[in-house]
């Protein structure tokens, strides 16, 4: 909403500051989104009068012009076509500065000195577009600036109305706020009806076939109207606050819609079949033309104007093409009327048709601003464009509104905002934005009787009330509180605990976290090789998504990590150890809602080590992964875990990867990533992944600590190399070496594996350390060669092992 | 005897003063003390001496020995002490060669920015709760008094699943569920993931919020004040003026935006702050009765205030970030700078 000191000073008199006024709005709930200066370091474009306009000798589109600025005259080259001798016009002299940052210099055009420019209303930044240059009224002082001469000089404020504040949607209610600041009165306009002896009501007539969705319609006839250009003052505050000037009739509509926030229509009366209005519901698959051309197919739940043979307005919307006001027009039909704020909506929702009457409608409208607001657009246009106003105004008002009236007491008022104010400080408040209160005086808990006006419709319980106090106190004067609240223990709820636990150790391990949106385009599941038949196909669309790219809710972090990964690579940061913490989401069979899952999917590629003159150059590889994976595992104690070579993962290297399992459950997989898939992501290295179910580690996690006692005797740690077959895994000799039942053997670990010289081929060779200690004595050598002879037993038993 | 225990005490100790290396010193040694050494050699011919004479002869011959003992040890210290200055003068790095680099990972600055907010309302005696990022429109909206059909729906732009599930357009839901499940008092903070129908240099498709609120009987609107005023301090430190002006929220009534002094111009007003000098940085207010009904509270006898902020807004404004689509492009020199 668009307002200008000047228009509101109209109405309300007052004395702040520009900037001043500015703050108080915005501190009363009226967000001053931006504010300019209208005319503002535009003195230098005066009046000037046209001496002389004569053809540019080398050009057609140009003429040349003798300018008059009062003492001197100037020449100026002008490419307009809608001047001529004698006209006054804005000329912007040499060294002005105009909106855009366009600066006037002397110069020649085709040989023709031009000092000047004669301007456009768009050029002076009065509107977005025009035509020709400006045209000024004869009456203007020459050699005056334009701006000023006007009446022009003047503070635009752009206000962010919330949706709550139909009634500042004009002008007057703008000004019923200033009002209230500055503790002046409000001035409404009040027209003069001066009536022809032409009764309307023989002329013409108005029926609400449906009075839910229009309670009120009002109308007057203005007969013998001039249609023509407004008069400067009109177009000119229409072009201040952001509308087009039309024609004298349109623009009073629109002016006192500004004015009163009330919409109006024009028909042309004699376009009026049978000339009389019916006010009543579409019929479902009709066929309306609305002023802008376009054809709309409208529904039972569609509110038409219609004359005696069908429909001429979209009520409340957009008028139609067949009753438009014309140059042709004699005879108006003003519409003043009161929609039902969802029907509007509805409509204009469904067409997607939104204009200032519909945005205004939807948002609900003072039904009893209906009559001031015909009245005030009949004398304008029977002054403006001398149309003789019929006797009598058609106003159809079959049952009326009545203002609600709700209770505020001063107790509830103080609670909720934690001050101390009484019920004639909440009356004297309520009363100074045009609601009428009194005191109960009867009731003890300082209660106040309020009549909301219908310009308020938002204000329906007490709460509302003191929202409005608490606005016209002013939230700065509301004093600042700490909350007197029972103790409770606040932890972080075990999961989030262990989200943030995850992040942390990946963090510290070296990676890094990355965000990425949680749409995709599902096509990218081809380039990870995701079978036709895999699950992660089944997925969540987005109806209305923004683009293809954003039209499916991820069902696994690969891809997007995949891409971030490229695109660093292309940005030269080759080493790269990435991680993503965010959930997947999937349909859920059953639910309406679907399923949403955390996973924690990494990569890593380039160099192992930080590049430095001290650090290997030693690519990443496999066990790095497998190693942080399995310091996740650590830090969530869950152990018992196998890693299965065999797994139905396509994205990974079929020979470098494979699954995790405790038990049947699969808690996620690791591995190279598959040729195929480097190159369908551009992915110029070879990168190690692991994708893993958090939810499933989160599940299997636990935390509990159980101490056992330090030995205080010395161990003994013996080593042995063992030649097996090469394909036994070191999962399994660690297996079968881990079922042999030892008391005193305190650890097994596997420290060399080795295939080449002295070691046959088709075998290779895996040497454990195993460390020995009793609790209660030191262990003899004797005894140790018996423990240890049953790990070579078994490792000679099960994998025809032999000891090296 | 006498002279020849004198004579080898005084040889010794000239030799012990001449040896260099500590294999000298253990030779000389053998050669004076050792089992065959001159000393030994001298005791064992005390047999050929008088009874009278021998124990005198005995005492001054181990007060030779320990005499020289104690030279050896003496020099045998001086040696390593030599030897270890020697070693310490030849060895040498140059030490401003950059360090062995260590591995460093990085959090991604919107997961620090909400765990510094949530420390600050944990610290206040907020917990932490968490819902869903696709929602029922019953807890994106209806519950939240934003019936279908209310103007207030245009405020936020969304995306569908179905006529009835909808990405979250913030994270107030939470505050339904929760609401829903727990009785009063509450006191919670719920960060999370929000989506909205809106792209370009300041809206981002998906990005962060943090709900907060409290319920409890008697908490008031100055409450409200008083408690985003210490976070505000909190967070962006407390030379920032705070401001509340009033504004509309369908699930908060009477409801306020919270402006802070802009952290770039400091108040004399520039492009971020659109010259106003102020920075909007969060929505609040005191919870809607309404609200209460659909979770069945009874607003007669409880109140309560709710909040929410966009993490990234607060995260450009904390880190002068200019773009708001960086976060989201995951760019490591990006990431490497929080």
């Amino acid at each position: 909403m668009k307002v200008t000191l000047n228009w509101l000073k109209d109405y309300v008199d007052f004395d702040l500051s520009a900037d001043d006024l500015s703050h108080r709005l915005t501190m009363a709930g009226l967000e001053v989104d931006a504010m300019e200066h209208l005319g503002e370091g535009l003195d230098s474009v005066i009046v000037a009068r046209l001496a002389d306009v004569q053809q540019h000798p080398d050009a057609d589109r140009l003429t040349v012009c003798k300018v008059e600025t009062g003492s001197v005259t100037q020449q100026v080259v002008c490419g307009a076509k809608n001047h001529k001798t004698g006209d006054l016009v804005a000329l912007a002299q040499v060294g002005t500065v105009l909106p855009g940052n366009f600066k006037i210099k002397k110069s020649k055009i085709r040989g023709q000195e031009s000092c000047g420019m004669l301007c456009s209303v768009s050029e002076l930044g009065m509107a977005d577009e025009s035509d020709g240059i400006m045209i000024l009224s004869s009456e203007l002082t020459i050699g005056q600036p334009v701006f000023k001469e006007l009446g022009l000089k003047d503070i635009m404020y752009e206000i962010g109305l919330t949706p709550n504040r139909a009634d500042c949607l004009s002008v007057v209610g703008v000004a019923r706020e200033v009002s209230a600041m500055v503790d002046a009165t409000l001035q409404l306009p009040e027209p003069v009806i001066v009536e022809s002896d032409s009764p309307a009501a023989e002329k013409t007539s108005v029926v609400i076939e449906d009075a839910d969705f229009c309670p009120r319609y009002a109308a007057r006839l203005i007969e013998n109207v001039k249609i023509g250009p407004s008069p400067e003052w009109l177009s000119r505050r229409l072009e201040a606050v952001g509308m087009r000037s039309i024609n004298n009739v349109v623009d009073v509509t629109n002016f006192v819609m500004m004015e009163l926030g009330q919409p109006l229509h024009a028909f042309d009366f004699n376009l009026l079949r049978e000339r009389r209005i019916v006010v009543r519901r579409a019929k479902d698959g009709d066929q309306f033309t609305t002023l802008d051309g376009q054809v709309r197919t409208l529904m039972g739940s569609d509110l038409v104007i219609c004359d005696g043979a069908g429909p001429v307005a979209l009520a409340g919307v957009m008028g139609g093409g067949n009753s438009e006001v014309n140059e042709k027009t004699t005879d108006i039909l003003l519409e003043s009327a009161y929609f039902n704020p969802t029907t509007i909506r509805r409509t204009s929702k469904r067409l997607g048709l939104h204009t200032e009457s519909s945005h205004r409608f939807e948002r609900g409208t003072d039904v009893d601003m209906v009559p001031l607001a015909l009245d005030r657009a009949a004398a304008l246009i029977a002054e403006l464009a001398e149309g003789a106003i019929a006797r009598g105004a058609v106003d159809i008002y079959p049952e009326e509104l009545t203002r609600q009236v709700v209770i505020i007491t001063a107790s509830r008022t103080s609670q909720v905002l934690g001050l101390d104010i009484d019920a004639d400080d909440i009356r004297c408040k309520l009363n100074s934005i045009g609601l009428k209160s009194e005191l109960l005086v009867d009731r003890r808990d300082g209660a106040v009787s309020v009549e909301v006006p219908n310009f308020r419709p938002d204000l329906e319980r007490e709460i509302d009330l003191i929202e409005e106090v608490a606005r016209l106190i002013g939230y700065d004067h509301i004093p600042v509180t700490m909350p007197v609240s029972t103790m409770s223990c606040q932890q972080l709820p075990a999961h989030l605990s262990l989200e943030r636990q995850v992040r942390d150790r990946m963090v510290q391990m070296g990676y890094a976290e990355i965000i990425n949106y949680s749409f995709f385009n599902a096509d990218c599941l081809g380039k990870i090789r995701l079978a036709e038949a895999d699950q992660r196909r089944q997925n969540v669309q987005i109806l209305n998504p923004l683009t293809e790219e954003h039209g499916t809710m991820r069902t696994t972090l690969v891809p997007s990590l995949l891409e971030t990964a490229a695109r660093n690579q292309a940005y030269r940061s080759e080493d790269l150890a990435l991680f993503e913490l965010r959930p997947v989401f999937q349909p859920d069979n059953g639910s309406e809602v679907p399923c949403e899952s955390l996973r924690l999917t990494a990569l890593l590629c380039g160099r192992r080590e930080p590049q430095g003159w001290a650090q290997s150059a030693e690519p990443a590889d496999f066990f790095d992964i497998k190693g942080v994976v399995e310091q996740l595992l650590l830090h969530l104690k869950i152990s018992d875990v196998k890693w299965q070579t065999e797994h139905d993962e396509a994205f990974y290297h079929p020979g470098k990867s494979c699954a995790l399992y405790q038990g049947e459950r699969l808690l996620g997989t690791l591995g190279e990533l598959h040729p195929e898939v480097l190159h369908n992501f551009d992915l110029g290295q070879s990168a190690i992944l692991c994708d893993l179910d958090v939810e499933a580690l989160f599940e299997l996690s636990n935390d509990t600590v159980k101490f056992k006692p330090l030995s205080r005797f010395p161990d003994v740690q013996r080593d042995s190399a063992f030649l097996v077959d090469i394909d036994i895994s070191a999962q399994q000799a660690l297996a079968v070496l881990g079922k042999v039942k030892i008391k005193d053997l305190e650890s097994i670990e596997l420290f060399d594996v080795y295939c080449g010289e002295g070691v046959p081929a088709g075998k290779k060779s895996l040497a454990i350390r195993a460390c020995y200690r009793a609790m209660d004595r030191t262990l003899t050598d004797e005894i140790i060669q018996n423990l240890h002879g049953k790990l070579i037993k078994a490792m000679e038993r099960e994998f025809d092992a032999e000891l090296r | 005897m006498k002279d020849k225990l004198s004579k080898i005490e005084e040889e010794a100790l000239q030799a012990v003063t001449v040896v260099t290396s500590e294999v000298e010193l253990q030779q000389l040694r053998a050669r004076y003390l050792g089992r065959k050494g001159e000393i030994t050699a001298v005791m064992k011919g005390m047999g050929q001496l008088s009874p009278e004479e021998r124990p005198l002869a005995g005492a001054l011959a181990n007060e030779v020995k320990d005499r020289l003992e104690t030279a050896f040890a003496v020099r045998q210290e001086s040696l390593r002490q030599e030897l270890m200055q020697q070693k310490l003068a030849s060895e040498s790095l140059d030490v401003t060669l950059p360090g062995r680099k260590q591995g460093r990972g990085y959090k991604h600055p919107i997961t620090q920015v909400t765990e510094e907010v949530v420390a600050i309302f944990s610290a206040l005696g907020f917990g932490v709760a968490e819902g869903p990022e696709i929602e029922k429109d019953f807890y994106n909206f209806e519950a939240l008094n934003i019936p279908k059909d209310h103007p207030a729906r245009d405020m936020q732009d969304t995306f569908y699943v179905s006529e009835e599930v909808v990405l979250r357009t913030h994270t107030s839901p939470v505050q339904i569920r929760t609401m829903l499940e727990q009785e009063p008092p509450v006191r919670v903070v719920a960060p999370g993931t929000v989506y909205r129908r809106d792209s370009d240099v300041t809206h981002s498709p998906m990005f962060h919020q943090i709900e907060g609120f409290l319920v409890d009987e008697r908490v008031t609107f100055g409450d409200l004040k008083g408690i985003l005023t210490t976070f505000i301090t909190e967070f962006f430190g407390s030379n920032v003026d705070v401001r509340f002006r009033p504004s509309f929220f369908p699930f908060t009534e009477p409801s306020a935006e919270v402006d802070i002094q802009c952290v770039i111009c400091g108040g004399s007003g520039c492009r971020v702050c659109g010259q106003t000098g102020w920075l909007e940085i969060l929505g609040s207010g005191m919870i809607d009765p309404e609200v209460f009904k659909s979770v069945n509270y009874d607003p007669e006898k409880y109140s309560g205030f709710a909040f929410g902020m966009g993490i990234e807004r607060i995260a450009m404004l904390k880190y002068g970030v200019n773009d708001l689509r960086l976060f989201f492009e995951n760019d490591l020199r990006f990431l490497k700078q929080f």
